[in-house]
């Protein structure tokens, strides 16, 4: 009985991914009728992968990371120099750029894994922002300082020149495996020890687990994830723009994934199309107040509809009438918090009146 | 010591004293309203933004003391409006959630900004009488030679001394301080004894508004008046918050004032000085992971 749910289960996973591949390795040709262009799909795959590796982070553990643009600019900068100055080919500066982040991922993390909640949020952002500030200064010789990382390699993958489809396919491929291993992350014990340090930290480290390490993977692996999406950025068009390194990006991917609902690994990916969609094709109707409009829905978002757009879905069935589960928060507050109590003295406050 | 050497060393301090006041300002806001009402204001950047732009646009059709008069209060409507309207509804919400919140805020603002006054610096004269400079080695009785000062700056140096000044005296020999002081220790013993702790605590947040309004429209000249501005001093004055430890209203100034002098010290090393604001907060933060003044229990 086990045994053949457990198959069944395999089967299901299985048709998942295909159907998500599927749907993946065909956007170059049904995004244009949506009134996108081929370009747009790889930048809406680089993104997504970026969105996934940010969900394992923010949805799975629970911790908003301002500071993510640190990863995927030093993926793209690293990767901007090693196809410049070493080789055209982008296995080894993709080597050499996952393989730095995760050593930059690391220290980062010993030094904002400390704290939670806002804590973390601030710090992961003044360390995004204080690489920023080190790209333009201290490194500014090998960065270009303001003016970006300009090249005039054309990229290669054994051979293959990168453009066009062929970049496309490549980093698609890539974003199909990262959503199989999301899942497989989500699935294992692994990714339920990291959504109990969501719930409750302080019980799991009472029950003798090695909370630390924990996070520092989840943090690690999400950085990673960026590193990855920050260096096809630079193979998909090579060029490094300071902003991959700017608290804007950082803010973006947090946009996207919130807009989408997090931690549910599809969401973050559909909130990042939407973004790129938004800011690509919607831009050309409405001009340059774009922005404007996307914070507008970002708050209406986060007020009245904290699941993200994949809550949408249960909302509309709960309103036919169907049963569905409550929404449960999607980053629950830290242990000790003083919601409850803060409620208790609201209402308190109401029956005091104007005292 | 030679008297070049004093000379340097307070031109120096003064500088540091000058970097850390504006910082001072937005960190005191931000601090008062997480110590009291737990929330992480995203947006604060923006409410001195709005604050500088409110500046312009007054001083230039009514006059510089009409600014200094009508900014703050304009801002403190602003931040109860904020606080009544939209975020006293996060206080039930997660953590994440208010900091989203007011991110998306700060953006909307910026964005806003942007569309009404253009992605450029827009200028924001000073007052003709806060131009030019002061001859400080009339006044100050070491300094030999000549030791000259902007009096604008200077002026800035004053004006959040007495703002702050102020602030202290507020939270300390008043009795609305003394609410708010024990509020922030704890709520609920306040509210058994009848006293209505949320509406003191909204007005915090007009204050905190308020303080960011001031800063804008004495800062403002100095830090320049465009929409990428708000998020430029967001950052320092969240490090400043953190290093002096949350909810810790000494411990912000103290921080201040250090990462101001860390700023003007290294003035002369270009490339340390963009990133000497995050090296001191490693350290502090590695050695003291509460921040200077944090209290212990209180959101670690």
């Amino acid at each position: 009985m086990s045994a053949m749910s457990k198959t069944s289960g395999g089967g299901r996973e299985l048709l998942v991914i295909g159907v998500f591949a599927a749907i993946v390795l065909l956007l170059p040709f049904w995004l244009p009728l949506l009134g996108g262009y081929e370009a747009l799909a790889t930048k809406i795959v680089i993104w997504a992968l970026f969105a996934l590796g940010f969900d394992i982070l923010l949805g799975f553990t629970g911790f908003l990371s301002f500071g993510h643009a640190a990863f995927f600019g030093t993926a793209a900068y690293t990767t901007g120099l090693m196809l410049k100055h070493v080789s055209a080919d982008i296995i080894p500066a993709l080597a050499v750029s996952v393989s730095l982040t995760l050593v930059l991922a690391i220290v980062l993390g010993f030094l904002t894994l400390r704290r939670s909640g806002i804590y973390f949020s601030i710090l992961t952002l003044a360390f995004g922002e204080m690489l920023y500030a080190a790209v333009l200064s201290i490194f500014q010789g090998w960065t270009g300082g303001d003016n970006g990382l300009t090249m005039s390699t054309k990229p290669t993958l054994l051979g293959l020149p990168m453009q066009g489809l062929n970049v496309f396919y490549v980093c698609a491929v890539l974003l199909i495996g990262g959503f199989a291993l999301a899942r497989q992350i989500k699935r294992s014990p692994f990714g339920l020890m990291l959504m109990s340090i969501k719930e409750n930290p302080m019980r799991l480290e009472y029950t003798g687990v090695n909370v630390m390490a924990y996070k520092m993977m989840a943090f690690t692996i999400s950085g990673l994830y960026a590193a990855v999406a920050g260096s096809l950025m630079v193979v998909y068009e090579p060029y490094v723009a300071t902003e991959f390194m700017h608290w804007t990006t950082s803010g973006e991917i947090v946009i996207m994934s919130v807009i989408g609902g997090v931690n549910t690994l599809l969401g973050p990916m559909i909130g990042a199309a939407f973004m790129l969609f938004f800011e690509n094709v919607v831009q050309a109707f409405i001009g340059e107040q774009w922005k404007l409009i996307l914070g507008a829905i970002f708050v209406l978002v986060v007020i009245f509809l904290p699941g993200g757009f994949i809550d949408l879905a249960r909302r509309v069935r709960k309103a036919m009438g169907h049963m569905v589960p409550s929404r449960r928060d999607n980053v629950p507050d830290a242990p000790g918090s003083m919601r409850e109590d803060r409620q208790k003295g609201r209402r308190a406050d109401a029956q005091l009146g104007g005292r | 010591m030679s008297g070049d050497l004093i000379n340097a060393l307070f031109l120096q301090i003064l500088t540091g004293l000058q970097l850390g006041m504006i910082y001072a300002m937005i960190a005191l806001g931000l601090t008062l309203i997480f110590g009291t009402l737990g929330v992480v204001n995203f947006a604060h950047g923006a409410l001195y933004l709005i604050g500088a732009y409110c500046a312009v646009i007054i001083a230039g059709k009514l006059g510089f003391l009409y600014a200094v008069i009508l900014v703050p209060l304009i801002l403190f409507v602003i931040g109860i409006i904020l606080e009544r309207g939209l975020i006293q509804y996060f206080y039930d919400r997660p953590h994440t959630d208010q900091i989203l919140v007011t991110f998306g805020l700060a953006i909307v603002a910026e964005e806003a900004l942007k569309w009404i006054f253009g992605a450029n610096n827009i200028p924001y004269p000073v007052p003709s009488w806060g131009q030019g400079i002061v001859m400080l080695h009339e006044y100050v009785p070491f300094l030999s030679g000549f030791v000259v000062f902007p009096k604008w700056r200077l002026i800035l140096i004053l004006v959040s001394l007495v703002v702050i000044g102020a602030l202290f005296f507020l939270l300390q020999f008043t009795r609305f301080g003394l609410v708010i002081r024990s509020g922030m220790r704890d709520a609920e013993m306040v509210r058994f004894l009848g006293i209505n702790i949320t509406r003191r605590f909204a007005a915090v947040f007009g204050l905190g508004a308020l303080i960011a309004g001031i800063a804008g429209v004495f800062g403002g000249p100095i830090t320049q008046v465009s929409p990428a501005v708000g998020m430029k001093m967001l950052v320092p004055s969240f490090l400043v918050v953190v290093i002096g430890g949350m909810g810790s209203v000494a411990g912000a100034l103290i921080a201040a004032v250090v990462l101001g002098m860390a700023l003007s010290f290294t003035a002369e090393y270009s490339s340390i000085q963009q990133i000497i604001i995050y090296l001191v907060a490693v350290v502090v933060l590695l050695t003291r992971p509460r921040g200077l003044m944090g209290k212990k229990g209180v959101f670690e």
